[in-house]
């Protein structure tokens, strides 16, 4: 049984933790960044079975990171949901443009993000 | 002259020429500037009107009675004409009968004349005295000749009487006759005298009737020329300043402060002219004031909106987290959780939920008054926002027993605008509605009519008060605080969704009897074209 990797780019620490918490009991194994720039050289490094990617990143804004993922052919086809600031502003719609598969405004419920990481990446 | 409203008619644009052209605007102007009440003028004019007709008058009477005099020196000198020529005529009848006396030898005619003629001499008196300056010499001599010819026709009488009728012959021919001729010659001179005086006279009359004529035309003439000229320089120096206040007020009136109003006029009109200027001046500082004022309150306003959004943002970072780890506590992710403390967790979870949506609130409201608002457009379907609403409200309407009901055709096409903030305003209405009902049913309707989207949220709840209906819509107004109290809520739900409406281009309304329950409506394009900022 292989475990799936997900890759949580986020600058705060607090939401980081909610997260880290969360998977904790499941079989998902959390890599963390904390800014755009990290974010992407994690995932091209490790290749995660899923990433879930912030929108207001530091250096490197979430969309940025996004499309430069897309454009990387190891990147290109992995499950990556945006998480957006607010839930009705523009940024979903930036997010999907910039290759979003899902995205989810903060504040979210921490058991719909598993809900929708379990859809993306089924445990085995 | 600044720009005036009054139609210019022909009259107006002929006045108007003379006094640009004409010494009439320069005396209009020095009218203007005497140092006099609008009262004295008029009075001054007047008055050199009356004294041109007095004096005319007085001329007038003048000449009537110089005329008058004439004309009596003429009848008198035609009286002294006439008299003279009887004088002429007795003295040939008292010759003649003289004559017939002499040859008849009878002196009865010759007595009667002379009791006749003894008369003139009364006439001859009154003539002398009358006379012309020149005259009286001939009336003298006339006078002496007379009364010498009476005294030789008594001498004749005598001579007849006493039968001498040669010498009474003698006498006749060598004294009576001569002194009838002298008499006759006397006569003639002074009434060819009086009659060169009546021709003098007369030409006199008419010299004075021709001068009464051309000074009375020249009276009347000036008179008519002074009221013309006085009534126009008098008005034109009253509508000039009258029509300057009329345009300056203009000027005014369209926010123009820097404009002043100059009148030649140091009469009541330049002292209004002054006070319209102070007024002005007033009113420009004011007016500035305000100006300054408004931009601090658009500072303060823009300041206040950039705080709100900064802390509203602030604050959702460590809400966030509290609502995360709080509802991983009720999910058990960090091990079970004892029964007793299941609901205040919950309670947590809900309060903080509460808080979320107040700071969203108060983030969308200070991003709309700040304009940073945009709409992101997309095509979205009516059907998809109207079921999330009724999805997201549901379990809460069944928890309170009310009826959740959504009508709408399903062939509305697919509509272009912000779908999530269409969403956002029909959640708003839509739980205001399932919040103040407390039995019955909540109706959502839309449909599309022409090119407009029209909503409809209906309850059957407590319903609003006339007087508060127009207020819903404003900020923080819930209809009084116990019902905040009672029911929760923002009290920034309704202004939102208005803004948000107003942004696409439609309108909101509603409509509520007390008791009954309120009716919510709002139109939107079913496309939406241009974008407009909060």
């Amino acid at each position: 049984m292989s475990t799936k990797t997900i890759l949580y780019v986020e600058d705060n620490e607090l939401n980081r933790k909610i997260v880290r918490d969360l998977l904790r009991r499941t079989s998902y194994r959390l890599i963390e960044a904390v800014d755009g720039e990290a974010g992407i050289a994690t995932a091209l490094a490790e290749r995660p079975d899923l990433i879930l990617m912030d929108i207001q990143l530091p250096k490197i804004s979430g969309i940025e990171a996004l499309r430069v993922l897309r454009s990387e052919p190891t990147a290109a086809a992995t499950p990556i949901i945006a998480i957006t600031s607010f839930a009705l502003s523009g940024d979903q719609q930036k997010a999907k443009d910039a290759g979003a598969s899902a995205y989810l405004a903060k504040p979210y419920s921490p058991f719909d993000l598993l809900g929708m990481i379990r859809k993306l990446a089924p445990e085995d | 002259m600044g720009s005036h409203h009054i139609q210019t008619t022909l009259g107006e644009r002929i006045a108007r020429g003379l006094l640009r052209r004409s010494p009439l605007g320069f005396l209009v102007r020095r009218v203007a500037g005497m140092r006099a009440s609008v009262h004295s003028k008029l009075l001054g004019a007047f008055l050199l009107i009356a004294l041109l007709l007095i004096a005319m008058g007085a001329m007038s009477l003048q000449t009537i009675m110089s005329v008058s005099r004439q004309s009596r020196l003429l009848d008198q000198a035609r009286e002294r004409v006439d008299a003279s020529r009887k004088i002429e005529h007795a003295v040939g009848v008292q010759l003649n009968v003289t004559r017939n006396a002499v040859v008849l030898r009878d002196v009865a005619p010759i007595e009667g004349v002379l009791r006749e003629n003894t008369r003139f001499t009364d006439t001859l008196v009154g003539l002398q005295q009358a006379a012309l300056a020149g005259e009286s010499e001939t009336i003298s001599r006339l006078r002496a000749a007379e009364e010498k010819l009476r005294a030789t026709v008594g001498h004749i009488a005598h001579l007849i009487r006493e039968g001498n009728a040669d010498e009474a012959l003698e006498v006749h021919l060598t004294e009576g006759a001569p002194l009838f001729r002298e008499i006759a010659t006397l006569v003639t001179r002074v009434v060819q005298s009086e009659e060169v005086g009546m021709a003098e006279l007369r030409g006199n009359v008419e010299a004075a009737n021709r001068r009464a004529l051309r000074l009375m035309g020249g009276f009347a003439v000036a008179s008519i020329c002074l009221a013309l000229l006085l009534g126009f320089v008098i008005s034109w120096s009253f509508i000039i300043p009258v029509r300057e206040a009329q345009a300056f007020l203009g000027e005014v009136a369209k926010g123009n402060f820097d404009a002043t109003i100059r009148v030649p006029n140091r009469d009541e009109f330049g002292a209004l002219a002054a006070r319209m200027n102070q007024m002005s001046r007033e009113l420009h500082a004011l007016y500035d004031e305000q100006r300054t004022l408004n931009v601090r309150l658009e500072q303060a306003s823009q300041a206040k909106s950039d705080f709100l959004a900064s802390m509203s943002h602030e604050l959702r970072t460590p809400l966030n987290a509290i609502l995360g780890f709080n509802e991983m506590i009720l999910g058990e992710i960090y091990g079970e959780i004892p029964e007793d403390l299941k609901q205040p967790l919950t309670d947590i979870q809900n309060s903080g939920r509460h808080l979320l949506r107040l700071i969203n609130n108060v983030l969308d409201l200070s991003k709309i008054e700040a304009g940073h608002m945009e709409l992101a457009l997309a095509d979205y379907a009516v059907q998809d926002v109207v079921a999330s609403v009724t999805t997201a409200l549901r379990p809460l309407a069944t928890q309170k027993g009310l009826e959740l009901v959504a009508v709408l055709p399903d062939d509305i096409p697919l509509a272009y605008g912000d779908g999530g903030r269409i969403t956002q305003c029909l959640m708003n209405l839509v739980g205001n509605a399932v919040k103040f009902t407390r039995e019955g049913r909540v109706e959502i309707a839309a449909d599309l009519r022409g090119d407009v989207l029209h909503y409809r949220v209906t309850d059957t709840g407590m319903g609003i008060a006339e007087d508060q209906l127009e207020a819903v819509f404003g900020e923080f107004r819930q209809e009084n605080a116990t019902i905040a109290g009672q029911f929760g809520g923002t009290g920034l739900g309704l202004s939102i969704t208005k803004k948000f409406v107003e942004m696409h281009g439609g309108t909101i309304a509603v409509e509520s009897t007390v008791g009954k329950g309120s009716t919510f409506f709002f139109t939107l394009p079913l496309r939406v074209e241009t974008v407009e900022t909060g």
